[in-house]
């Protein structure tokens, strides 16, 4: 029994490699981490605003140091042309007049009295902090979590239909239906292929990109949901793969997941844009899944039922198309 | 002509290929949607509060600046705080004044904000005596939506890529190719038909998509198509070598991946960095950068650099159809 699934296994994973589907996988993994830790890393800060301040007085004498003195009224339109989120303060003529381009109305307001702020002597107080990240940490988990939600939906979802669709087209099913096989081998060691892919290589792009020490402290929790993911990814892919007619199809199928799924998803759970019917979709709900790993919170147990119920029945319906096809192959 | 007849006739069969040039367009409409949903709310503090712990007035106060959410227990109030998809700054009561809590994890810019709002509730009776002067500002790019909108735009040129490289690794597979060969019919000729048919969907999906998206003004409308028609002719082209180079669909699928991802990464990732000098030159070898710079530069009113990258463009059409002649010069084949 074990060898028959070896030797299947076995035979998949020289499929993929032909397919050059690990070299793929590699070729990623290096992309996704040089575009952390060269590009995402570097420009996700946001200094605060730049306070430039005209003075020919010289009346502002407890100006914070965080203040800017420019010498002329033509260098703060310059140095406000070129930095659009500066406030331009002028204390000509004994009163204060603040100068900055339209933004949003509140933010504006904001920038206004925090360079009002700036002029007279204050001790800043620290904020409470109740966290435990810090903003680089944040930005590593948020990247790394977004890239291994992408190349999971991705890498599971293509690369088994992929496959399937190569078998079919060799024969490869109507030859199984003739083997003295247990019929769920053969979904069952794809799915084990995938699903070993895709582990690794959520392990290497966690500590590549997070950092070994905080990594391996989330690893666990992070496989858990990589597992999920994974297996609900390719059992979609299988379902997908024996349903339609031929590959060309599927990218079309895979083209709309990829971009109607995704996209309201990192939204929603990126940003404080809340979407109402966001609830609804269930993509939305195994990314906070792997999010929530990622930043060391619970999943609920309703979560995780739902989550097997869903393998389970995806399985079934898989295995009930794998016989609908041998019987048409047949 | 009556090959590129031919030609239309087996793409109108193609759901799949109507179906990708279709793509870009409901995007298109998507983002219009998109639209619908305020984004500039993105930069905004957002402030998160105890019911009934602060005065109306502060709470007035605190809204001139952003949001203010009230929380029923001091728990709820952490978790809103800590939760990393938003900037939630806590406030509460302070002898007199207030006091923030924040989670450690936000950008500089909150933090800083976090830090001076104690100082800004304490002078807020002087500051509201200052005069603020606000300035209209007509270039700057208004939210994250004006940077999807050439992303879009891109994406839907590239669908001429897409379609080119399936349509000839189909025949190829089909052995379509094999009849090809001893057609009467020169692989020059045969090669301008195939980029035909990928150049004219591609544009016409990519003019839809900037109709749908783009707020059209009369006099940049000719630098607009210019740009549209020259880089759905290099994608056209790039998806001719696509599919001269892969053996298989799959092969072929993983290739337009990695070209899609080049042609996004690299002029969204020129533009968020502000890369300039010798690298931004390099990087021209992309030629949706051109692309995508020029349709930025248009919504910005700049019309030099938007002619500039026409001129780029132009460069890389008949760079890249130099190289498809000299790679793949005219065969012939002993029959």
């Amino acid at each position: 029994m074990g060898k028959d699934f070896f030797t299947l296994f076995k035979k998949d994973c020289r499929m993929l490699a032909s397919g050059k589907f690990f070299l793929m996988a590699i070729g990623f993994l290096i992309l996704y981490t040089a575009y952390v830790n060269l590009g995402y890393i570097r420009f996700m800060h946001m200094e605060p605003y730049n306070v430039y301040l005209y003075d020919p007085a010289g009346t502002q004498t407890e100006k914070s140091s965080l203040v800017q003195t420019v010498s002329s009224m033509e260098d703060m339109d310059a140095a406000l042309l070129s930095d659009a989120n500066g406030v331009g303060i002028y204390a000509g003529d004994g009163d204060v007049q603040v100068v900055l381009y339209a933004g949003a109305e509140r933010i504006d307001r904001h920038r206004a009295d925090y360079a009002l702020s700036l002029l007279r002597p204050w001790t800043s107080r620290t904020p409470e902090v109740l966290g435990t990240n810090t903003p680089e940490q944040k930005a590593r988990k948020d990247i790394t979590c977004e890239l291994l939600f992408f190349e999971l939906t991705a890498v599971g979802f293509l690369g088994i239909a992929a496959v399937l669709f190569k078998e079919k087209g060799m024969g490869v099913i109507r030859v199984h239906a003739i083997l003295p096989l247990r019929k769920s081998k053969f979904l069952l060691s794809k799915l084990a292929v995938f699903l070993l892919s895709d582990l690794v290589f959520g392990v290497l792009l966690t500590l590549l990109n997070v950092g070994l020490a905080d990594g391996a402290a989330i690893l666990p929790a992070v496989l858990l949901q990589t597992a999920i993911l994974s297996l609900l990814m390719a059992l979609a892919g299988l379902l997908f793969a024996l349903l339609l007619k031929d590959f060309r199809q599927f990218t079309l199928a895979y083209l709309v997941i990829a971009i109607f799924a995704a996209t309201p998803v990192f939204l929603s759970a990126n940003t404080s844009i809340k979407l109402d019917w966001i609830g609804y979709q269930p993509f939305y709900h195994v990314y906070m899944g792997l999010k929530n790993a990622y930043f060391g919170s619970a999943n609920s147990p309703v979560y995780y039922a739902v989550s097997v119920t869903a393998i389970a029945l995806l399985f079934l319906a898989v295995q009930l198309a794998f016989y609908r096809e041998i019987r048409k192959e047949g | 002509m009556k090959g590129l007849k031919y030609q239309m006739k087996s793409v109108l069969q193609d759901k799949f290929c109507l179906m990708t040039f279709l793509l870009p367009i409901l995007v298109a409409l998507g983002l219009n949607f998109m639209g619908s949903v305020d984004m500039s709310s993105l930069g905004e503090l957002h402030f998160g509060v105890l019911e009934h712990e602060l005065s109306p007035e502060t709470i007035t106060w605190l809204e001139r600046y952003g949001p203010v959410t009230a929380y029923g227990t001091q728990e709820e109030l952490t978790a809103a705080i800590q939760e990393p998809s938003t900037n939630v700054i806590g406030v509460q009561a302070d002898e007199g004044s207030i006091k923030t809590a924040i989670s450690g994890d936000e950008l500089d810019i909150f933090q800083q904000a976090a830090a001076t709002l104690p100082v800004l509730y304490e002078q807020r009776a002087e500051a509201a005596q200052v005069k603020v002067q606000i300035w209209e500002r007509r270039d700057i790019l208004e939210s994250l939506q004006d940077m999807f909108i050439p992303a879009v735009l891109i994406v839907a040129m590239f669908m001429g890529c897409t379609f080119n490289a399936m349509n000839i690794i189909s025949e190829k597979e089909d052995g379509v190719a094999f009849v090809n060969e001893i057609l009467p019919m020169a692989p020059g000729q045969y090669m301008l038909q195939k980029v035909a048919v990928g150049f004219l969907f591609g544009s016409l999906s990519s003019v839809a998509t900037a109709w749908i998206c783009f707020r059209f003004s009369w006099h940049n409308l000719g630098i607009l198509l210019a740009l549209i028609l020259l880089s759905s002719f290099v994608a056209a082209l790039m998806g001719l070598f696509i599919g001269k180079f892969s053996q298989g669909l799959m092969v072929g699928v993983v290739y337009i991946k990695i070209l899609m991802l080049v042609f996004m990464a690299v002029p969204i990732v020129c533009v968020l960095l502000g890369i300039s000098g010798p690298l931004a030159v390099i990087c021209n070898i992309v030629p949706s950068k051109s692309a995508f710079e020029g349709i930025m530069a248009l919504s910005a009113g700049d019309m030099r650099t938007a002619v500039k990258d026409v001129g780029i463009l132009v460069f890389h059409c008949i760079g890249w159809f130099a190289l498809y002649i000299l790679i793949f010069p005219r065969r012939i084949h002993p029959q």
